[in-house]
């Protein structure tokens, strides 16, 4: 199974869900801001030393940790 | 007094805006987080608060929940007018996700509320159009574009929020022809969705800058190294550009010292004059310019948009010492002073981290440690450079002891997430950090927080040192008059408490002077100053580190006291901070005396062993 995290620079790709053991209000702020089931997210790149991933959704990028990212399920497109 | 309240996301612009509508000085930067409390001022005959951002009414991070919190309290007080939900028309998606909610809630409640959309400049430059009028009818409320920088239709907006909300303290449901907003938390998501595919930009021409700035500065090796060099040319700067500008007011100093004592004439007035004054508090205003440097250049820094960068390049480096990559704004800020930066913690994310960070904040060296260090690295330290003037050795020095504070920070943390410290169940809330456009720094409000740092260096420590140098004047000067340090009534007191830093290698000088430097930290240098002056028969005045010198100051000696002022927790103002902040007196105590005595062993480490 393909994660946000498995994406490299310049790939889009679609949510396709979010780990259960997510906390709800993670999840929820997570759906909020876009990495919402069958949204695309453009992956920009990792940040210097591998901790993060800097994703554009929507109209903003975002600088996500690796712990999170390895949660959001994804699909190449 | 009726309310009127200013929410909305995160870096938005509405500490700006609320600046230009109470003409206050409110803090503007480029990240999201900024305003981490509720600030509030007068616009006409109301009372206007600006609230922290808020990404969504289920709130992730401290500074958020207090947004929350208080929105609520707000829109159950009838004092509450209006409310206006500010939106940043480059990134409506996001804006409008919080600004659905809030008009549901507003709705909910019957308080009136109106949009807005800020940063229409911004939006124009990239050649893109809103029809205000349609945008207004979907959204079921007045809607004004702005701009709080440039102050386009900020006059408009002005006349249209005082109708509104004086009609509104009259009948409430002034909105009740408009139509109605989504009440469903689903809709409102789906609603912000439809409205910025409708109206907002397409988000390549938006993102397009600052990934292009991004491919650069985000990426391994170059970003790295543009990290490492961004915080080297900070610290290194800090003393380079200043030293000119204070040999300026060094010399300034001393010619108005020379001519005000060829004025009176020699005798008790000029010796007070020479020593209290001159040698006591000039030798502290000597760093004003020091302390306006380091406010430029952080100030450039978090207006620019690269300190959200910073902080997502030392996420994982920070994660080893159980800090977060939001760590990284508050320790930068508390460069210049602890006090907001333990404030500006209630960003973090996880109440643990953000714990560890407060309680390190302390040891990164404030503006108040400037004048300590600049002193005894001009005593120590020779003034030597490498690389036709490009590396300057006590330049180095300085970087030296910064870096220490920042390694002593990170030491700690280590230790404290190894400890028991606060297990909170939202202790793993994950890092997710908005990327701000990269802006240039908006001069006017920097040049005015640049004066108004030295102004309230000056203000807030002066008394103190001039009341300090009087006492220590007096204390020192009789009975015996001038050059009789030694057997006056301080040097009696001095004698006494001399043990206590006799494993420091330092006499009962530098004891008084730290002593009292835990009134304010720059007391030292004037203390020092008086009591040489004191002590100095020669008119020598400006010069108080070649009069050090020239006392025979050890090498060991001098870095341990360098070492000591990195350390030790020594500013009352940070402390009841802390307590308020942590809600904790018995762990702030600890705290104070814990790097009280690491203070101290180091000291005493240097003196011994250098
Ligand atoms: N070009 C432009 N920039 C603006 C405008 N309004 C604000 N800014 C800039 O946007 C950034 C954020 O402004 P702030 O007023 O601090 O934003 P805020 O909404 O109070 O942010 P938080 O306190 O973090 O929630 C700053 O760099 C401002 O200079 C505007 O109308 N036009
Ligand atoms: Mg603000």
């Amino acid at each position: 199974m393909m994660t946000l995290w498995d994406a490299s620079g310049g790939q889009t790709v679609m949510v396709t869900g979010i780990d259960a053991g997510v906390d709800l209000s993670v999840s929820g702020r997570l759906r909020e801001m876009g990495l919402d089931d069958g949204h695309h997210v453009f992956c920009l790149r990792r940040g210097p030393f591998e901790g993060t991933l800097v994703v554009a959704i929507a109209d903003c990028v975002y600088s996500l940790e690796q712990k999170i990212a390895k949660k959001i399920q994804v699909k190449l497109l | 007094m009726k309310r009127i309240i200013l929410v909305g996301k995160p870096n938005s612009g509405k500490s700006l805006l609320f600046n230009q509508l109470t003409g206050l000085r409110q803090k503007v930067a480029n990240f999201p987080g900024v305003t981490v409390e509720l600030k509030s001022g007068k616009f006409e005959q109301y009372q206007l608060v600006d609230f922290p951002g808020a990404y969504s009414m289920s709130s992730l991070t401290r500074d958020e929940e207090i947004a929350v919190e208080k929105i609520n309290q707000a829109l159950l007080d009838e004092d509450t007018a209006l409310i206006i939900c500010n939106l940043d028309a480059t990134r409506l998606q996001s804006s409008l996700m919080f600004g659905m909610q809030m008009q549901a809630m507003a709705h909910r409640y019957g308080k009136p509320m109106v949009f807005a959309l800020n940063m229409i400049d911004e939006m124009t430059r990239f050649g893109h159009q809103i029809d205000m009028d349609e945008l207004s009818r979907d959204l079921g409320a007045p809607v004004f574009a702005i701009s709080a920088k440039t102050l386009q239709g900020i006059a408009e907006f002005k006349t249209g929020v005082l109708a509104l909300a004086e009609q509104a303290s009259i009948a409430v449901n002034a909105a009740e022809t408009a139509a109605l907003p989504p009440l469903d938390y689903s809709e409102q998501v789906k609603q912000s969705r439809l409205l910025a595919a409708k109206y907002g930009m397409q988000s390549t021409v938006v993102l397009k800058n600052q990934n292009t700035i991004d491919s650069f500065l985000l990426s391994n090796i170059s970003g790295g190294i543009a990290f490492l060099l961004v915080m080297f040319l900070l610290f290194q700067s800090i003393f380079t550009f200043a030293t000119p500008l204070m040999d300026g007011v060094e010399n300034l100093i001393g010619l108005t010292a020379t001519f005000v004592t060829d004025l009176t004439g020699p005798g008790m007035l000029a010796d007070f004059l020479n020593d209290a004054i001159f040698g006591g508090l000039g030798s502290f205003l000597v760093f004003v310019p020091q302390i306006m440097v380091l406010t430029l250049i952080i100030g450039m820094l978090e207006d620019s948009g690269y300190l959200a960068r910073a902080a997502l390049i030392c996420h994982r480096p920070l994660s080893y010492f159980g800090l977060s990559g939001r760590s990284f704004i508050p320790y930068l800020s508390a460069h210049a002073c602890a006090i907001p930066a333990i404030m500006a913690a209630r960003t973090i994310e996880s109440p643990r981290k953000r714990l560890i960070t407060m309680l390190t904040i302390p040891l990164m060296s404030c503006s108040a440690r400037l004048p300590v260090y600049a002193l005894l690295v001009a005593v120590l330290i020779p003034d030597t450079t490498y690389f036709g003037g490009l590396i300057n050795l006590q330049g180095t020095a300085f970087f030296g002891l910064y870096f220490f504070g920042i390694l002593t920070a990170l030491m700690v943390s280590l230790v404290l997430s190894g400890s028991k410290l606060n297990d909170d169940t939202k202790s793993d809330m994950p890092f997710i950090l908005e990327l701000p456009t990269y802006r240039l720094p908006h001069w006017k409000p920097l040049i005015h927080r640049v004066m108004s740092s030295a102004k309230q260096f000056v203000y807030r420590a002066g008394p103190i040192i001039f009341m300090v140098s009087l006492g220590i004047w007096v204390l020192g000067y009789f009975p015996t008059g001038s050059g009789g340090l030694q057997n006056s009534y301080l040097g009696i007191i001095g004698h006494w408490i001399e043990p206590l830093f006799t494993p420091l290698g330092l006499d009962w000088r530098y004891g008084v002077a730290i002593l009292m430097s835990f009134l304010a930290r720059e007391v030292f240098v004037g203390a020092l100053g008086t009591l040489f002056g004191i002590d100095g028969a020669d008119e020598n005045i400006a010069g108080l580190a070649a009069n050090i010198q020239a006392d025979g100051l050890t090498f060991g000696a001098g870095m341990g006291i360098l070492l000591f002022y990195v350390v030790a927790l020594q500013c009352v103002a940070t402390v009841a901070t802390l307590k308020a902040e942590t809600g904790s007196t018995k762990l702030i105590t600890a705290l104070v005396i814990g790097y009280g005595v690491l203070a101290y062993i180091l000291a005493a480490l240097c003196a011994q062993l250098l």
